[in-house]
């Protein structure tokens, strides 16, 4: 049926509602002719009946025997089919009739003739013969017949139903084509659509024919409902061709981003490399040098003293006086190139430390002995403070005499018929010890003081020219007792005199300690429950530092991972993935910077937090490669627990993201935020910035400007150039001087400009309050 | 007098030294590297040895100490000598048996002085 279109199902309804009501119908048509046509015949059998008995009864009283009856003549009509008439004592039939060509066989008779029954369904009927005196003197037998008019009727009767039922059906599929006009076109039309929009998921198909009633209806709330699908595809692919935009631009900025960053990488790790190089090369040049230039120095001055002694052995004093000259000139290039020496290993890191025990006030003596001549040169008189028991320190004797003497001679230098004052003493706390040269010379304006202990820097430029010098023997004194972990400090009156003093411990140890602050109770705990303890992966070549840091990580609750080279590190990080990074940057084979590179090139390590534990150099170059963090070695250990924390806590539903390169800023700036109970994440530039943005979208952004690696600019363009973060406000707070070209930049694309130092913290959380509030209630 | 071997393979440096010494009194034998410093140590048995460190074929360091080594020879006081700037020599010179150190430029008093002390402290054998 339903595979049938409606039209014909509408034709078939009402055909088969005609053929039911005409069915009806002709029954009872039927039956009612039948009973009028039986009631007919019942009242011509009666007629018979009474004509047959009231003419046989008296013939049959005459004789009881009478076989000659003539039944035929006796009444019977057409419409009896047999007669026969039955006696008392006798079973056989005294007469009986058949009417011609049809064939009847005549029943026995009952048992008590007497009784007059009718079969109205045989038309069968029995009748007593009884004479005038009540006697009963037979029965009679009749069974009548339909008659042909009769059989006629009935045929006629079906003719007529047949012929109803065919004009019946006719007008049925003619009304049934009609109302397929009117009703069927409608919903078939309505069925067509259907299943054309079911097929061709065109939703701009509408059902054209109008209707009324019910079906209007449907096809007004089909069509309607087609309306609200098509509006809703429509916006559908519009937003999605909006995301597919979204994110053809977001791949589209991160692959500026990557080539940016890898641009940069590459520049960074080359000038790395040519610095690194450059730095060898000056290294090599200077110490090849140095010896290529003593060589002959040794000759000039060697062979100038010869000269000089045998001048003198003569008498000839012009010649010893100008040989005296080449001499003091030769003797100067050679300092002079021995300090360039001592400067350039200093700054390669190569300078290193010989201990040694000695006894302080003999080794003094022997500076003084050195010294001496230069004292007395400009008619200074040297006043020696040191006390014989003074004892023994133990230090780099070659690098104290060194100092010493520069100290010596730079007093003698600047002082002319003074006093040059040696003090030595060890001071209360027992563990360091104090050398002060104390001179009345010329001393310094508090100015020169500021630029003493740079290399290559003397008070003025005219003391080169007056005093000679090359103003390397205060920077290098500065390095070694700063190496020693000690100083020398300055003191000093314009025309009065100068005072500098040297400080060492008594022992110097030669190890720093590697790890600081390690004491359990103020290190940060994991944010994760113990049974979820992070993974930290330590890539240092330091064996010292990998053991110190796992003892720590693991009380502070991490599972930590170790790696003694680059390499290895790499290997392992692809291997386990851990939840953060901690690398060391100088490692012999792979450095951490490569390292680094390679961990942001890895998808699946990219996002790994990194924390850079390093010496001091090189730090920027480490943040511009994508570093979390960076913290400086010796490690502290509270810092350390603290920084990993906060890289691995998960980030609060709604924050303020802090991206700030100085950790002062970023430390006040928390704190403020933390004062009004507002969550914040900080990043020390946009590429930390940036994996943070990745993970949920802050409140809003509180932006430095000049930051190293990813700056402010070049996050503010990722983040406006993105439709997921172009919505977050973001605040300014740069100690730059903006110029009017920069200023219209920011002006559209932020909500407001701090300047540092000039703005308070009522001004800050002023600009920031409006923003935070509405987007916490924009997000509960 | 006493007997000084030099043993320097700058013939300019071994050139002035041995002039300026022998000016004061010395007599001066020369070697130019390591090996032939050692040799002529056994052989000469001189009153002091002047030991310039970057020697060729045979350093300084070593040469000091075969002669400490070799019992006829460890009797010889010796003189490191180095070029400046490089302090980790002093211990390492100090370490090989030399018995006291002295860096190149000479400062020919300060070397003077130096030698002298330890002819008194090992004095010399008169000549047999
Ligand atoms: N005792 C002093 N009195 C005045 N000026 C001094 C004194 N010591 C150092 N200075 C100033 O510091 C400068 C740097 O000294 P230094 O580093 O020893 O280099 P140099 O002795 O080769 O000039 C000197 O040139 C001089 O200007
Ligand atoms: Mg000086």
């Amino acid at each position: 049926m339903k595979s049938l279109s409606f039209r014909w199902q509408l034709t078939l309804f009402i055909l088969m509602i005609c053929g039911v009501t005409l069915s009806l119908a002709m029954v009872g048509l039927y039956l009612y002719e039948r009973r009028q046509g039986d009631s007919e015949i019942q009242s011509r059998l009666e007629k018979t009946q009474l004509l047959m008995v009231g003419n046989l009864a008296p013939l049959l009283e005459q004789n009881p025997e009478a076989t000659d009856l003539q039944l035929g003549a006796l009444g019977v009509d057409s419409q009896i089919a047999a007669a026969a008439v039955f006696v008392p004592g006798k079973s056989r039939a005294l007469a009986q009739y058949v009417r011609f060509g049809a064939h009847e066989v005549i029943p026995p008779p009952p048992a008590n003739l007497a009784k007059s029954t009718f079969d109205p369904r045989r038309l069968i009927a029995w009748t007593p013969i009884t004479s005038g005196t009540n006697r009963t003197l037979g029965l009679l037998y009749l069974k009548a017949e339909e008659s042909e008019s009769d059989k006629q009727r009935t045929t006629d009767l079906l003719k007529l139903a047949l012929i109803i039922f065919s004009s019946a059906a006719f007008l049925a599929i003619s009304v049934a084509f009609r109302l397929g006009g009117r009703f069927t076109a409608p919903i078939t039309e309505l069925a067509q659509v259907a299943s054309s929009v079911q097929r061709t998921h065109d939703y701009g198909k509408r059902v054209e024919s109008a209707a009324s009633g019910e079906i209007g209806e449907l096809i007004e709330s089909f069509n309607a409902m087609l309306e609200t699908i098509e509006t809703k595809t429509s916006e559908l692919e519009q937003a999605r061709e909006t995301a597919e935009g979204a994110k053809d631009q977001l791949e589209e900025a991160n692959r500026t981003l990557e080539a940016r960053v890898e641009d940069r990488t590459k520049l960074l790790a080359k000038a790395v490399k040519d610095a690194e190089e450059a730095s060898k090369a000056k290294s090599s040049f200077l110490a090849k040098m140095s010896h290529e230039l003593r060589t002959p120095l040794n000759a000039i001055i060697g062979y100038s003293e010869i000269l000089r002694e045998d001048a003198v052995d003569d008498g000839d004093a012009r010649t010893a006086d100008d040989l005296d000259k080449v001499l003091n000139a030769a003797r100067h290039l050679l300092g002079l190139i021995n300090d360039v020496l001592d400067i350039s290993k200093i700054e390669a890191g190569k300078m290193d430390l010989y201990l040694e025990t000695f006894d302080v006030a003999k080794t003094v003596g022997e500076v003084i002995a050195t010294a001496s001549p230069l004292i007395s040169k400009k008619g200074n008189t040297l006043a020696l403070d040191c006390p014989a028991d003074t004892g023994a320190m133990h230090a780099d004797v070659t690098k104290l005499r060194q100092m010493l003497l520069n100290l010596l001679s730079n007093a003698s230098k600047f002082t002319e018929k003074g006093t040059i004052t040696l003090k030595v003493h060890r001071l209360p706390d027992g563990e360091s010890i104090e050398f002060a040269v104390v001179d009345t010379g010329i001393g310094m304006t508090p100015e020169q003081l500021t630029r003493l202990f740079q290399a290559f820097s003397q008070a003025d430029a005219s003391t080169t020219s007056k005093y000679g010098g090359t103003g390397l023997g205060l920077a290098i004194s500065k390095q070694f007792a700063q190496m020693m972990l000690g100083d020398i400090t300055v003191t000093s009156t314009s025309g009065v005199g100068s005072t500098f003093t040297i400080r060492l411990p008594v022992t110097v140890e030669t190890k720093k300690p590697k790890v600081v602050n390690t004491s359990t109770q103020r290190l940060t705990r994991s944010p994760f429950p113990v049974e979820k303890r992070p993974k930290i992966l330590v890539i240092d070549d330091d064996k010292d530092i990998r053991v110190l840091i796992t003892e720590i990580l693991d009380q502070s609750g991490y599972e930590v991972f170790t790696a003694g080279s680059g390499q290895q590190g790499l290997d392992l990080a692809a291997q386990m993935v851990p939840n953060l990074i901690i690398l060391d940057l100088m490692m012999p084979g792979m450095d951490g910077w490569t390292v680094l590179t390679k961990l942001q090139h890895k998808p699946s390590l990219a996002d790994v937090p990194v924390i850079i534990l390093s010496g001091a150099s090189g730090l920027e170059m480490a943040m511009s490669l994508g570093a979390a963090a960076v913290l400086f070695k010796p490690v502290d250990a509270y810092q350390l627990t603290a920084e990993i924390a906060t890289q691995l806590a998960p980030l609060p539903p709604s924050y303020v993201l802090l991206v700030e390169d100085d950790a002062d800023s970023r430390t006040l700036i928390t704190r403020l935020l933390d004062t009004e109970g507002w969550n914040s994440r900080s990043a020390i530039n946009g590429n930390a910035a940036l994996r943070i943005l990745k993970q949920a979208s802050p409140a809003m952004i509180i932006l430095d400007l000049k930051m190293a690696g990813m700056n402010g600019f070049e996050l503010l363009e990722v983040i406006v150039k993105n439709p997921a973060w172009s919505k977050i406000p973001v605040i300014i707070v740069t100690s730059m001087d903006l110029t009017a070209d920069m200023r219209d930049y920011l002006t559209p694309r932020t909500v407001g400009i701090l300047y540092k130092g000039r703005f308070s913290r009522e001004d800050l959380l002023g600009a920031i309050r409006p923003v935070v509030q509405n987007a916490t209630l924009s997000s509960t | 007098m006493p007997k000084i071997l030099l043993v320097e393979d700058n013939e300019m440096n071994r050139d002035m030294l041995t002039r300026r010494l022998e000016k004061r009194g010395y007599t001066i034998s020369i070697a130019v590297d390591g090996g032939e410093g050692v040799a002529k140590a056994k052989a000469e048995l001189p009153d002091l040895i002047l030991m310039d460190m970057s020697l060729p074929v045979l350093d300084g360091w070593d040469a000091t100490r075969q002669v400490k080594a070799d019992d006829t020879t460890k009797g010889i006081p010796v003189i490191a000598l180095t070029a400046h700037a490089m302090e980790g020599d002093r211990q390492k010179a100090l370490g090989a048996g030399c018995d006291d150190f002295d860096t190149k430029p000479v400062e020919l008093n300060r070397l003077l002085l130096k030698i002298e002390e330890l002819l008194k402290k090992f004095p010399p054998k008169p000549a047999a």
